[in-house]
C-alpha cells in the first residue's frame, strides 16, 4: 500500500485512506539526518526541519503539504525541486467566510483525490468513503476521551501521531496535579519530534497544562462529523469538519482562533499562557499581543529556534514565568 | 542642462528647480525645490543623488506630495480606498469609479528610509507587538496609529492567502486595532493538472481556469464594496475604461523600461526607474498626472538616447535587480559600484504587463491579479526573471532580500539556483535594511564584486 506523509491538521487522513492509500502524519525531526539543503538565513526552524525530514523520509511515496504559511508553501516547492518525493500542495484558503473559500477547499480535496488515484490509489465509492470517515470519527472520539486522562506530553503525542491503524495506548492516566500547580494554557504552532518535552518542563516548573492549543494538540482536531450529513454529502461534511472548524492563526480574520482561546482558557481557569512559536513565524508572532488583549493574562512568548540547546532555553524561561505566576 | 547628464545632489537639484522657475518653464503645481521635503522630515533626500532633469524633479515632487494629495482629496469629499498587498489590481477598479482614489498604505514601508527612522513608525509597530522579525512594511501599522501620514481610508481591502505572511499578520493586527478590513482571497497559483482547463495569464504564466474564476468572484466582491462606497455603478463599461487608462500607464512604462534598460550608455539612473515603476501600482494617487510624469521621463530618455548621452559611463555592468529595496540609496550604490540597472522584478511585474482588453473586464483583471509573481511558485518567478534578463541583456542578477520577509529565505535560493543554471550569470544575494548606512561597506563590497565579475567575464 502506498503511503502519504503530511504534517498539517488541515489534511484529512480519512480522505487519503478512503482512496486506498495509507496516511501518515509526521512530526519533523529537529535535526534530521543528512546534509541540510535549505538555506538557514531567515528560514523558520519548523519549515527547515520539515524540508530536512522529507528529504530523508524512508517509507513515503508522496507528501501533502499545505499553503497555510509562506514558508511551508515555499518549502513544498523546495522539497519537490531538490528531492525525489512527489509533493502535493493543498491550497487552504486564509479567508473562510465566503462560499468561494469553502468551494476552494472542497475542490482541493477532489484534486488531492485525483493525485492519489494517479499515485496508485482508487476513487472511493460513496459507501467506502462514509465507512472510512465514520471509522476515523469514532477513533477520534476515543482519542478525545483518552487525552483527557493522559499526561499532557502523551496527549500531544497521541494527537500528533493519530493513526487509525495504530491502537491508542490509553493505559497511563493523568497523574494527580501537584498541590498549588499553576494552570496554564499552551498555545501556538506545531511541535517538532521530541519537543512535547515542553509539557514535562512545565510540570517540573510547577505548572499544570489545562489547555493544549498547539497545532499538534487538541486544537488541530476536526469537529465530530454529523452522521446524517456524512451519509448525504460526505465530502462537504469533511469540508465542514476541517476547513469549517479548525481555528488557526493564518485565517483571516482570525476571529475563530480568538474565540476558541478565550473559551478554552476561561474553561481551564488558566492563569497564564505559554506561546510556542518558531522564530520567523509571522502569524503567531503577531497573534501574541492579541492573545494578551483577549485573555488579559500574562503571556510567555517562546520564540523557538531549533538547535541543541533550545529546550534548555525554553526550560529557563518557563521556570521564570511560572515563578512569577506562583 | 548643458553637457552630459549626471546624478545631482539635492542642492544641485534645487538649483535646477530655481533655473526652471526663472526661465518660466512649465511646471506642475506640486513642483518645487526638494529641500522643502527635507524640512518636512524627508532627510534621506540629503543622501541621495538624483537624475539631472526637470522630468526627474517632477517625478520626485509627484512622489513626495502624495500625502498632500490624499489629504486634499479627503477635504474635497473624494472617497479614499486603502488597498493592501495586491499591488496593482484593486486600484484599477477604484479609479474606474467617479470621485474615488486608491493608495497603498503598504507604501509606508519606505517612510523609515525616507525619514531616516525619525518618524518612529517602527518603534510604534514594535510597541504594538510587531517587531524586527517582520519586514519593514510594519511601518504601516505605526502610520495608521499615529495618523500623521496618510488619511485613514474610507475602505480598506487586503488580499490574503498566497501573498506574504508578514503582511497578512500585520494587517490582522491592524484590524484588531479597530480598522475594519475587507479580506479577499488570492489562491496559490499552481500549474494546471493534466487535462485541466487552463489559461495563459498576462506575462506568460499559466493557471487553471478554476483559479481565475475564484479570483474573479473575489474581485466581484471587492467591486461590490467599491460601488457601495462610491454610490455609483462599476459596470463592464466603466471597468473597461479604467483598464484602458491603466494600460496607458503600463504602456509608457514598457517604453521607458525598454529604453532605460537597453540603451548604452545608461540614459536614466536606477533610482528614478524604481520610482517610475512604482507609479504603475496605484498611480501615486493621481492617474492622469502619473501619465504626464511618465511622458516627461520618456521624452527625456528618448532625447538622451538620440543624442547618445547617458548618466553613467559606457560599459557599466548590466545588472538585473530582484525585489524592491527598503533603502532607496541602494540604487545609487549600485551605480557607484560600477553597475547599472538592466531589468527589474520588484514583486509587481503583473502591474507592468498590459491587462487584456479583449476579455470581459473582470476576467481580465482576475487573470492579471493571478499573474502576481509572489502568489505562484518561486520557480515561475525565476522563469520570468530569466526571460526578462535575457531580453534586457543583463550580465548579473542581484537578489535583494527584504529584512524579516518570510518569503525571501527560500525564494532567493530558488531564484539564484535557476538563474545560475539557465543563464550562467553571476548572482549575489544581499539584504537591504531601511537605512543602509551602517552596512555600506559590506554592500559596497558585494556590489563591487559583482560588477568586477561582470567586467572580467566580458574579457574572457
Amino acid at each position: 500500500m502506498r503511503t502519504i506523509v503530511y504534517t498539517s491538521p488541515f489534511v484529512p487522513p480519512e480522505w487519503i485512506a478512503a482512496h486506498g492509500v495509507r496516511p501518515k502524519r509526521i512530526q519533523p525531526e529537529p535535526r534530521p539526518p543528512g546534509p541540510a539543503s535549505a538555506p538557514s538565513a531567515g528560514m523558520c526552524p519548523y519549515a527547515r526541519a520539515m524540508v530536512g525530514t522529507l528529504a530523508s523520509v524512508a517509507d513515503a511515496d508522496a507528501a501533502v503539504l499545505t499553503t497555510t504559511c509562506d514558508q511551508t508553501r515555499r518549502a513544498a516547492e523546495w522539497v519537490a525541486m531538490t528531492g525525489p518525493l512527489p509533493v502535493f500542495l493543498l491550497n487552504v484558503a486564509a479567508t473562510w467566510q465566503t462560499p468561494a473559500a469553502v468551494r476552494l477547499y472542497r475542490d482541493e480535496l477532489l484534486r488531492l483525490g485525483r493525485f492519489l488515484v494517479r499515485l496508485g490509489g482508487s476513487e472511493p465509492s460513496h459507501e467506502m468513503l462514509c465507512r472510512t470517515m465514520a471509522a476515523y470519527d469514532e477513533a477520534r472520539r476515543d482519542l478525545r476521551r483518552a487525552v483527557g486522562t493522559m499526561p499532557p506530553r502523551r496527549a500531544n503525542d497521541a494527537v500528533a501521531t493519530f493513526d487509525l491503524e495504530r491502537p491508542l495506548d490509553a493505559s497511563s492516566v493523568q497523574p494527580a496535579p501537584a498541590p498549588h500547580a499553576v494552570p496554564v494554557a499552551v498555545v501556538g504552532g506545531p511541535l517538532l519530534q521530541g519537543d512535547a518535552e515542553v509539557f514535562d518542563i512545565i510540570a517540573g516548573a510547577g505548572g499544570r497544562v489545562v489547555v493544549d492549543a498547539t497545532e499538534t494538540g487538541e486544537r488541530g482536531l476536526p469537529a465530530p462529523f454529523d452522521r446524517r450529513r456524512l451519509q448525504d454529502a460526505p465530502v462537504m461534511e469533511l469540508v465542514e469538519a476541517y476547513f469549517g472548524t479548525i481555528p488557526d492563526a493564518f485565517r483571516r480574520p482570525d476571529d475563530a482562533l480568538r474565540a476558541y482561546l478565550e473559551r478554552e482558557v476561561a474553561a481551564g481557569a488558566a492563569r497564564g499562557v505559554i506561546v510556542w512559536r518558531y522564530l520567523w513565524c509571522d502569524h503567531w508572532a503577531a497573534f501574541v499581543p492579541r492573545l494578551r488583549e483577549a485573555t488579559g493574562l500574562p503571556v510567555l512568548d517562546l520564540d523557538v529556534s531549533v538547535d541543541k540547546e533550545h529546550l534548555g532555553r525554553v526550560s529557563n524561561r518557563v521556570q521564570a514565568f511560572l515563578e512569577i505566576l506562583t | 542642462m548643458s553637457g552630459s547628464p549626471k546624478r545631482l545632489s539635492i542642492q544641485e537639484m534645487d538649483l535646477l528647480c530655481r533655473r526652471q522657475e526663472a526661465e518660466g518653464a512649465p511646471m506642475a503645481a506640486y513642483d518645487g525645490p526638494l529641500q522643502r521635503h527635507v524640512a518636512d522630515g524627508d532627510r534621506r533626500l540629503l543622501h541621495l543623488e538624483f537624475d539631472d532633469s526637470a522630468a526627474a524633479l517632477r517625478l520626485w515632487n509627484f512622489l513626495l506630495t502624495e500625502e498632500d494629495r490624499l489629504h486634499q482629496a479627503r477635504a474635497a469629499g473624494t472617497k479614499i480606498v486603502g488597498t493592501m498587498k495586491d499591488l496593482g489590481t484593486v486600484p484599477v477598479m477604484a479609479y474606474s469609479l467617479p470621485d474615488v482614489i486608491a493608495f497603498y498604505p503598504d507604501g509606508a514601508w519606505w517612510t523609515p528610509c525616507v525619514m531616516e527612522l525619525s518618524a518612529g513608525l517602527l518603534g510604534l509597530a514594535q510597541s504594538l507587538g510587531v517587531g524586527e522579525a517582520f519586514c519593514p512594511v510594519r511601518a504601516m501599522l505605526g502610520a495608521f496609529v499615529n495618523r500623521a501620514h496618510f488619511p485613514i481610508p474610507d475602505l480598506l481591502t487586503c488580499s490574503v492567502g498566497a501573498t506574504c505572511d508578514d503582511f497578512s499578520a500585520i494587517a490582522q493586527r491592524l484590524e484588531s486595532l479597530g480598522f475594519p478590513i475587507l479580506w479577499w482571497e488570492m489562491p496559490h497559483r499552481r500549474r494546471p493538472d493534466p487535462g485541466e482547463p487552463a489559461v495563459v495569464l498576462p506575462g506568460g504564466f499559466t493557471a487553471p481556469e478554476s483559479q481565475v474564476a475564484l479570483v474573479r468572484s473575489e474581485l466581484e466582491r471587492v467591486g461590490a464594496a467599491l460601488q457601495t462606497l462610491a454610490g455609483a455603478r462599476l459596470g463592464d463599461g466603466e471597468l473597461a475604461a479604467g483598464i484602458r487608462e491603466a494600460n496607458r500607464v503600463r504602456s509608457l512604462l514598457a517604453d521607458l523600461r525598454r529604453l532605460a534598460y537597453t540603451a548604452e550608455p545608461c540614459p536614466m539612473p536606477a533610482l528614478e526607474m524604481l520610482i517610475a515603476e512604482m507609479l504603475a501600482i496605484h498611480f501615486c494617487s493621481d492617474r492622469a498626472e502619473s501619465v504626464a510624469v511618465l511622458n516627461g521621463l520618456l521624452d527625456e530618455i528618448k532625447r538622451r538616447t538620440d543624442d547618445g548621452q547617458g548618466v553613467l559611463p559606457k560599459g557599466a555592468a548590466r545588472v538585473f535587480w530582484v525585489n524592491p529595496v527598503a533603502d532607496l540609496r541602494a540604487m545609487n550604490l549600485l551605480e557607484d559600484c560600477g553597475g547599472r540597472l538592466c531589468g527589474t522584478e520588484f514583486l509587481f511585474s503583473h502591474a507592468l504587463d498590459p491587462i487584456p482588453e479583449d476579455l470581459p473586464p473582470m476576467e481580465a483583471l482576475a487573470r492579471m491579479a493571478l499573474a502576481d509573481p509572489m502568489v505562484g511558485p518561486s520557480a515561475d518567478r525565476a522563469g520570468r526573471i530569466v526571460r526578462d534578463a535575457r531580453v534586457f541583456g543583463a550580465e548579473a542578477v542581484v537578489v535583494s532580500r527584504i529584512p524579516g520577509a518570510s518569503h525571501c529565505a527560500l525564494e532567493g535560493a530558488v531564484i539564484a539556483e535557476i538563474v545560475r543554471t539557465e543563464l550562467d550569470l553571476p548572482v549575489v544575494e544581499l539584504e537591504v535594511p531601511p537605512v543602509v548606512d551602517p552596512m555600506l561597506p559590506t554592500l559596497r563590497t558585494r556590489l563591487e564584486a559583482i560588477a568586477e565579475t561582470v567586467l572580467k567575464r566580458r574579457n574572457v
